[in-house]
């Protein structure tokens, strides 16, 4: 740690980098070369933010869980940057519903998660798993009948999180092509200001309305119950609704796509899993790990004057952490680069880390676990349709994935 | 040796996180997702779970004391 104040200083002498997002030609798994680069100096360094402003860069694993666990990083909209251009107008955010617990901070955000917690916890989830199993059942039968070759996103990795999450939060089944389209509109960094505008207006509307009748008639999924068994006002269930719903389908997506894919590029560890079915719950652990999807951000801000691991974090300051440079970190992984499904450690932030740590990380897991064993079951052939070169990737998204996954069994 | 465990509730952000490492140890409350504490002083070789429990919790809410 005596270098870190110096590193921190020297820096502050030449133009700070800027957020890395282009991967190198070859390697789709791997983050930006650059974040590497450094992390090796400084695991939290300067960095200058689309429009010029200096903030912070964290890279490096322990600093990543130190930044996401203090609460003097606040996780309050004001001030916040994204590190990259995101095209297209400001979201108004007096415009927001409440209820939106990723933009807030303990006390208040304490309410809202021990609100939710209760549907998300260990128990529950196992509870899923029947459920979730028909689903993908589902899916799989649907991959079949189209027939060889699929687009794997579009006849999988897409569909399931969507159900999945539509009947957990007890959402109408005939409208989740539309949310999921509403959804991967907000989540693109390519999106117009218009494009954003109008699935915002369209998914409020829609959920709102959804509050509106659930209220008139209660139900039992976990919307309902929170319209019959709290106290929150309309406004807020649309906010916590609008949250779950794009915390369930984006990353899940990703993950099932991109890791099918990854597997395919890593035939030792696909034939061990084929081997040893119970590989799969670390081999789960080990895809989110190594791929961590949620490449832009989590940010903070600090929110006030303080001293951090050496370093002089003054208030405003924004703080961005990358979640795939801190979990390949080669002081807390060895061989970090290496996609080991022997490796047994689930002791990664790809869900985040600190109070704001992703709620669904069981039922990402479950789904994850049920989705690539029921695959790999149905369709033990299942091989890339074309040259993986050709696999076109989103590099321009808040998550990252494949755009299509071309499969053939 | 004894191993003792304390846990914050009012820190803790219901993940659920040392359920899976330590459910021998660990558990959550139904209603809001908050670690319940099933064993205060587990045995000697449920050390490294509970202790891979504390480190892996994601509200720092779980404190391990070996003496």
């Amino acid at each position: 740690m005596t270098n870190t104040s110096e590193a921190a200083s020297a820096a502050d002498d030449v133009e700070a980098p800027r957020f890395p997002t282009s991967r190198r030609t070859g390697c789709p798994f791997d983050p930006p070369p650059e974040f590497a680069d450094l992390r090796a100096v400084d695991p939290m360094t300067r960095m200058t933010y689309p429009y010029g402003q200096i903030g912070w860069l964290v890279t490096g694993f322990e600093m990543a869980r130190a930044v996401l666990s203090d609460v003097r990083f606040s996780s309050l909209p004001e001030g916040k940057l994204s590190p990259v251009k995101v095209p297209g107008t400001e979201l108004d955010l007096d415009a927001l519903p409440p209820g939106m617990f990723v933009n807030m901070d303990p006390p208040q955000h304490t309410r809202y998660r021990r609100l939710l917690n209760g549907h998300f916890t260990v128990r529950r989830v196992r509870l899923m798993e029947t459920q979730i199993r028909t689903i993908v059942d589902g899916v799989l039968d649907g991959m079949e009948r189209a027939g060889s070759p699929v687009d794997l996103v579009e006849e999988f990795a897409k569909p399931i999180p969507t159900m999945v999450t539509t009947e957990l939060l007890g959402l109408p089944l005939d409208q989740r092509e539309q949310f999921q389209h509403d959804v991967s509109v907000l989540f693109s960094l390519s999106s117009s200001g218009e494009e954003m505008i109008e699935s915002m207006n369209r998914l409020g509307g829609t959920l709102a309305a959804l509050v509106a009748a659930k209220r008139a008639a209660p139900t039992d999924d976990l919307l309902g119950s929170l319209v019959s068994d709290t106290d929150l006002t309309d406004p807020e269930l649309l906010g916590i609704t609008f949250v779950l719903l794009v915390a369930g389908l984006e990353t899940t997506t990703n993950m099932l796509a991109l890791g099918v894919f990854a597997l395919f590029q890593h035939p030792e560890q696909l034939a061990a899993l084929r081997a040893d079915p119970t590989l799969m719950a670390p081999a789960v652990d080990e895809l989110l790990r190594f791929l961590s999807v949620v490449q832009v951000g989590p940010v903070r801000v600090a929110a006030e004057d303080f001293e951090f691991e050496g370093r002089q974090v003054t208030k405003g300051d924004v703080v961005t952490v990358s979640l795939p440079a801190a979990n390949r970190d080669p002081d807390r992984f060895p061989d970090a680069d290496a996609l080991d499904f022997d490796r047994r450690d689930s002791g990664h932030i790809a869900f985040g880390r600190g109070v704001h740590q992703c709620m669904g990380h069981h039922l990402a897991r479950l789904e994850l676990e049920v989705a690539y064993s029921a695959l790999l079951e149905r369709f033990p052939e299942l091989r890339l349709a074309t040259p993986a070169e050709g696999v076109p990737t989103r590099e321009m998204m808040v998550t990252y994935g494949v755009q299509r996954l071309e499969v053939a069994w | 040796m004894v191993i003792t465990i304390q846990v914050d509730e009012d820190r803790c952000c219901g993940a659920g996180t040392c359920v899976l490492r330590a459910p021998e140890v660990f558990d959550q409350n139904e209603i809001d997702g908050t670690v319940v504490l099933l064993d205060e002083h587990p045995a000697d070789d449920r050390a490294a779970a509970v202790v891979e429990a504390a480190d892996m919790c994601p509200a720092g809410a779980i404190k391990v004391r070996r003496e």
